[in-house]
């Protein structure tokens, strides 16, 4: 034993630092999609430019956490996928870097930083991915509002992630922050006696009285307690918060719970791959929040070049077209892309005027008010 | 007297510096020990009460939303305590005092948990036992509710129970069978004898097997995040302060939170427990055990042995047939899919990486632990107990708060600047950096001392339970025959303690592939772990996938016992000799 | 290091212990123990020397502060002139054979007495070699390849003894190395080990608890009490003319008999014992009046009819086959008589009044100084 044992060890040593050693050309993505949609794309960009890429997936929430841990030292060099809300956060605290790619010009406008610091690459609207035959037993039918979820029927039948971690559940909070930010600016546009036109002509054009927005077009503090209280009740029907955002559609699906709040996408793709008489989805008619699948370059990353590379290449019509070999379906920001069939047509959804600097903004504020106030909890 | 004393210190390690080989070993483990255990814990205690942190203490013990979370992680280690306890009582004493059929098959069910990842047991209890579980709801039509304390329990006891299973077994199985005959004698009724000898006798085993399934179900990550639904404990509230919002300091102050019952029940163990040493272990049983041959005992106890033994072959079955499975009880397509994931998909690297880590931390940790032993049985020295302790820390500290502790000690290079007057000073980097991005080898090697600081307590005790069988004589006869330390540790000591070295290296391993709360703060983009990834794809609710990478990991795992036991285990009959030759 | 050839042994292997202590500390409420207590002895090359002593009188701490697996507290270790204190106990050219054997469970008869000269990084021939010849020298030849636990007691024990002789060390240590073997296997063990060392001429220091033993084997018995020597000498000396009441009481029996210095004489003392008025060289000399212990040992007394020697009472009459002992009743105090060879064919009753003698030469005397308390 005297013999082989040291001979073994260094065998395995040299076998763990070996792959380590070489650095060169390689790429280190943080990638917040679905599992699959990260290794087609890690796996296409590798084949396409010969650069050895590995990706770490991680929920928005927890990306932005850890490139704020790292920001002395990032191991990662481009951050591809999830809510912009969290690459406007990272903006904020400097963690990326700016880039105007060129391809990013055919992107629109509305779906791209006009400072170069994030770039949409997908687009998807928020959704209540439903399980067909609990809500038989049940009795109730697929929630078309967001106060069809406070039914008692559901409780402990519902879930969606913990805005801490998932940008999923960030964007269904900001969401009700804007829809009470639009209820209390209607409530107090009523109370001064406005009619229902001048009301929406008002809503708009953007001219508030100050009660649900501030002078920037931000929510105000009573948005935001508006917002709380109706997570405080949901609590009672919320099951579980998970950690990823598209998980809970998965226990839809398996029938541990009724109603999956998560992206609309998310819940087609659990359709096409084997949930299709199960799963149904279905949106808040009050108005839902969507995402704008964000990209940005990693302030001080360790392969900036390959970076950049991969930055281009995601922009283009075929990168994007990835997505829908892994029934990944939301809905591609280069105009050129083909859409996929099963893609949710944004056109026909009630979308909130949702203010992604604002919810960028507050995010980091927002997930910790949300771990302290309401998760930790109790339920009856 | 008191003169004498630090001359006698003195005197001590005057004399484990005559062998050069012995006092560099003893440096290193120390020095291991304080970087890797005490520094990190340290670190954690001095985060906690930083200023930032101080206020937080008040605001958790303060709140009573935090005060219910606290509580529900005390009742949940005292309840999965007592469950798992009784569960792990009732095996024994069915394996030792009474007659029933089937007792080997229910022993090697019992070893089952041991070997699998955490969560193998939570992800198929859901699938069982869910609101669309295939019994629960297949068979008998309710939408049950297993997540909670309820589940949670369940599953924690089944996970833990082993071990407790093994302690009792052990003992009952030394108890010396006189004692009982005794008290049959005096006309005890058998009802009675269990209730005034066989229990008391094992009171010490008893209790410390409860405090072990405290320790563990408390410091449990993987279950409470599966299956806790809306049953908060610490575990997850560390975890989410950490992977959600990176805040170090309340995780740390979590953590300390977590840390003083654990701690508490360590020294309590180790200070309490440990001496009141009831049991009579003669080692010559005096007569044959006898078995209890009542039938209303007997088919009660052996009936509900066996449920639970089938219950255990039903969650494993579950995780066998759901790795070959599309979607448990929603689409039961055979498939190859998910071992096509695993084995040559996007988590082959874990795979590897995982069992190559382990790999290398396994002889570590059986070295170190018998190192350790050896150093504690047998030279004496001033912090000696001190060392002792230290190597126990690895696993009377929940891995969360090692994990956290290595994130703030690590994360950064720890150097030395020397000031050279008006020149530029001399930066010396005495500890790279070993978590996070960036760290030296892609943060394997943080892993590995972290898979090496949780291992070294098994290997550490059942070193010095051998240690201490063996005559001192031996030890020294290689001395006196020309022989250092090192040489005597190599050729004597080890050999003869080669059933507790292979069983460190066995548990070791296990451990390491198995292990979740120490590791999941510190993987890193070029290391990927198992149980991590496994854990992710629970949280997707990708339970194929995830039922796979444990069926594989359970096959790792054996596959290395047997690799071990052909390299280190080959019998040269050592053991066996070790009463009758010395 | 060991194993260095024969050739040396006939000029060194001088061994010296200075004032030599060893106190243990307090540990666990008891408090600190003097195991050794300034220990000054020189033995010298090829010379056989027992520590002989009851068991806690130190003579174990003495042998491993020798061995060095005990380091003194003070005092020194020299070894041919060579201080050797501080030297770790493998590099001391000791070997000790212990009380258990310890012999190496997992490994053959044959590795084991291998061990120490592989440890010493001897070739592979030689190794063989010397090892074949141990196994043939102790009578071991074709128990070679087996392991420890499948030899009898006294193998065992050869197999630890060849250990430590193969590696020809130039002082040879014994702990107690016979206790564990039966009356008859150890009376030929200890003329075998006696035998051995004056052959191969190594200076041994062995430690028992055994008188027998002891005397039966040593050049001279170092006699040891509460951590101190009482006396050194060959087993004569100790028996014959022991230098304190502890010593003879240890070694073999005796009577002791209380009186007082009569009258000085050149170098002889005049005393009375058992009504008979002797004299007796002693030194140092006392002075007149003096309490005295005049040292009897049992077989030294005689029994004879009651008309002649001083009168006694047989209290009890233990016949034993080679010898009668009996316990008298003379001088108001219990004396233990042995008869032997022809007087043992007759015996005396008990309650029978006779006379005891003995030979002048017999008497030894004691300074009555130490506490009567043995």
């Amino acid at each position: 034993m005297k013999k082989r044992l040291p001979v073994l060890l260094i065998l395995v040593l040299l076998f763990v630092i070996a792959p380590v050693g070489a650095q060169e050309n390689t790429l280190t993505v943080l990638c917040t999609p679905q599992e699959d949609w990260c290794v087609a794309m890690t796996q296409a960009f590798e084949a396409e430019t010969g650069i050895a890429t590995s990706y770490v997936r991680m929920s928005s929430g927890e990306s932005l956490a850890r490139l704020r841990a790292t920001a002395d030292n990032p191991e990662f060099s481009v951050w591809w996928g999830g809510p912009a809300d969290a690459f406007i956060a990272a903006t904020e605290e400097g963690l990326l870097d700016q880039y105007f790619s060129p391809n990013a010009e055919v992107i629109p406008d509305q779906q791209k930083d006009p400072d170069g610091y994030w770039t949409g690459v997908y687009v998807g609207a928020l959704g209540f991915c439903s399980n067909v035959e609990i809500l038989d037993e049940l009795g109730i039918d697929p929630p078309t509002s967001w106060q069809d979820l406070l039914d008692p029927a559901l409780q402990g039948n519902v879930a969606m992630a913990h805005p801490a971690t998932s940008g999923t559940a960030f964007t269904a909070f900001w969401t009700n922050v804007t829809l009470a930010a639009d209820a209390l600016e209607r409530e107090a546009m009523e109370a001064d006696g406005m009619s229902e036109e001048e009301i929406e002509e008002a809503m708009a054009a953007g001219e508030y009285t100050g009660a649900g927005y501030d002078e920037e077009g931000f929510p105000t503090e009573d948005a935001i307690d508006r917002a709380f209280e109706y997570f405080a009740q949901l609590h009672q029907n919320i099951l579980q918060y998970t950690r990823s955002g598209s998980a809970p559609g998965r226990m839809a699906g398996a029938g541990e719970i009724a109603v999956a709040i998560i992206f609309s996408h998310d819940c087609v793709k659990l359709q096409v791959e084997g949930f299709e008489d199960i799963l149904v989805t279905t949106f808040p008619e009050e108005g839902t929040g969507y995402e704008i699948g964000g990209m940005g370059i990693i302030a001080g990353g360790p392969e900036p070049e390959a970076a950049r590379i991969w930055y281009d290449w995601a922009l283009t019509p075929e990168a994007q077209a990835i997505g829908a070999t892994v029934n990944s379906l939301q809905l591609p920001t280069n105009p050129d892309t083909p859409v996929p069939e099963l893609s949710v047509n944004l056109e026909e959804v009630n979308l909130v005027n949702y203010n992604f600097v604002a919810a960028g903004m507050n995010r980091t504020a927002m997930a910790e008010r949300f771990d302290q106030e309401i998760a930790p909890q109790p339920t009856e | 007297m008191t003169a004498i004393s630090p001359r006698r210190y003195v005197d001590q390690f005057r004399r484990i510096f005559q062998d050069p080989i012995l006092a560099i070993s003893l440096i290193v483990v120390t020095v291991f020990l304080l970087l890797a255990v005490v520094l990190p814990i340290l670190a954690m205690i001095g985060e906690s009460t930083s200023p930032e942190g101080r206020p937080l203490f008040a605001h958790y013990l303060g709140t009573s939303t935090y005060q219910t979370i606290i509580s529900n992680t005390v009742v949940m280690g005292l309840v999965v305590a007592t469950v798992g306890t009784a569960l792990g009582f009732l095996f024994a004493y069915v394996q030792v005092k009474v007659k029933a059929p089937f007792k080997r098959f229910m022993h090697i069910v019992a070893l089952i948990p041991i070997i699998s990842p955490p969560f193998a047991v939570a992800t198929a209890t859901i699938v069982l036992f869910g609101r669309n579980g295939l019994i629960s709801k297949g068979i008998f039509g309710v939408r049950y509710n297993i997540y909670g304390l309820h589940g949670l329990t369940l599953v924690l006891a089944l996970s833990y129970f082993t071990v407790v299973y093994l302690n009792l077994k052990g003992m009952m199985q030394a108890l010396d069978p006189a004692l009982e005959e005794a008290a049959t004698n005096l006309g005890a009724s058998k009802w009675r004898i269990f209730r005034t000898v066989t229990v008391p006798m094992l009171i010490p085993g008893l209790l410390s097997s409860f405090l072990l399934l405290f320790v563990e179900s408390i410091a449990d990550l993987g279950n409470p995040l599966v299956m806790g639904g809306n049953y908060e404990v610490l575990s997850t509230r560390i975890y989410i302060s950490v992977i959600g919002l990176y805040d170090t300091t309340a995780a740390a102050v979590f953590s300390v939170i977590l840390l003083v019952p654990s701690l508490t029940v360590f020294i309590v163990q180790r200070y309490w427990i440990g001496r009141m040493s009831v049991v009579s272990v003669t080692g010559k049983p005096t007569g044959t055990p006898q078995l209890i041959t009542n039938r209303w005992v007997r088919w009660p106890l052996f009936g509900l042995t066996m449920f639970i033994t089938l219950l255990i072959i039903l969650i494993y079955a579950t995780i066998f047939i759901g790795a070959f499975t599309r979607v448990v009880g929603v689409n039961n397509d055979f498939t190859l899919d998910h071992f096509d994931f695993v084995i040559n998909g996007y988590g082959s690297a874990a795979m590897t990486d995982t069992t190559t880590l382990a790999a290398v931390a396994t002889p570590l940790a059986g070295l170190l632990g018998m190192l350790l032993a050896f150093l504690v049985v047998r030279k004496e020295f001033l912090g000696r107990s001190a060392l002792d302790f230290a190597g126990m820390l690895g696993i009377a500290v929940p891995g969360t708060i090692l994990g956290i502790g290595f994130l703030l000690v690590f994360n950064n290079p720890i150097q030395l600047t020397l000031p050279f007057g008006g020149a530029e000073p001399l930066t010396i980097t005495l500890i790279p950096k070993l978590t996070g991005g960036r760290a030296i080898l892609g943060g394997a090697l943080a892993i590995v001392i972290v898979y090496i600081v949780r291992s070294v307590p098994a290997a550490l005790r059942a070193g010095v339970a051998a240690l201490t069988q063996i005559d001192p004589a031996i030890e020294e006869a290689s001395i006196s025959l020309g022989a250092d330390n090192a040489r005597t540790f190599r050729k004597i000591t080890l050999p003869l303690i080669r059933p507790a070295f292979l069983s460190g290296l066995i548990y070791a391993f296990a451990r390491s592939m198995t292990s979740l709360s120490a590791i999941v703060f510190l993987t890193t983009p070029q290391t990927k772990i198992m149980t991590h990834q496994i854990l992710n794809e629970v949280e997707n609710g990708r339970f194929g996938n995830a039922f796979a990478y444990c069926v594989i990991l359970i096959l790792i795992v054996l596959v290395a016992i047997s690799i071990l036991y052909l390299t280190v285990g080959s019998t040269t009959g050592a053991e066996r000799t070790l009463e009758g030759g010395a | 290091m060991a194993g260095n050839g024969n050739a040396r042994r006939d000029s060194t292997g001088d061994l010296r212990l200075e004032n030599l202590s060893k106190i243990f500390p307090e540990r666990e409420g008891q408090g600190e123990v003097r195991a050794v207590n300034d220990v000054s002895l020189t033995i010298s090359a090829g010379e056989f020397v027992t520590l002989l002593g009851p068991s806690g009188c130190g003579k174990t701490t003495t042998l491993r502060l020798i061995a060095g697996f005990e380091l003194p507290t003070s005092g020194r270790i020299l070894l041919d002139g060579k201080d050797i204190s501080m030297q770790p106990p493998n590099k001391r050219d000791m070997s000790l054979v212990f009380q258990s054997y310890a012999l190496f469970p997992h490994m053959t008869v044959f590795d084991n007495i291998a061990y120490g000269l592989r440890t010493a990084g001897m070739p592979r021939a030689q190794v063989q070699a010397k090892v074949n010849e141990a196994l043939a020298q102790m009578d071991l030849e074709g128990l070679g390849e087996r392991r420890p636990n499948e030899l009898s007691g006294g193998q065992q024990q050869r197999v630890a003894l060849a250990r430590s002789l193969v590696m020809e060390p130039r002082v040879l240590l014994f702990d107690e190395p016979l206790s564990n073997l039966d009356a008859k296997l150890r009376v030929q063990m200890r003329s075998e080990i006696r035998r051995l060392q004056r052959r191969l001429n190594i200076t041994s220091v062995y430690v028992t608890h055994d008188q027998i033993e002891a005397m039966a084997m040593s050049d001279r018995i170092v006699v040891m009490n509460a951590g101190r020597i009482e006396q050194i000498g060959t087993p004569q000396e100790v028996y014959r003319y022991p230098q304190s009441r502890f010593v003879a009481d240890f070694i073999g029996r005796a009577n002791f008999i209380e009186t007082r210095v009569e009258a000085v004489d050149g170098e002889q003392v005049t005393a009375t014992v058992l009504g008979r008025t002797v004299h007796v060289p002693m030194e140092p000399l006392p002075k007149v009046n003096d309490p005295l212990v005049a040292v009897l040992r049992p077989e030294s007394l005689y029994i004879t009819d009651d008309t002649a020697g001083y009168p006694a009472v047989i209290e009890q009459t233990m016949y034993l086959g080679a010898e009668t002992e009996y316990i008298v009743q003379a001088e108001g105090q219990a004396l233990t008589v042995i008869e032997s060879g022809l007087s043992a064919l007759r015996l005396f009753d008990e309650g029978q009044t006779v006379g005891l003698s003995f030979e002048d030469e017999a008497i030894h005397f004691l300074p009555q100084t130490e506490s009567v308390a043995v």
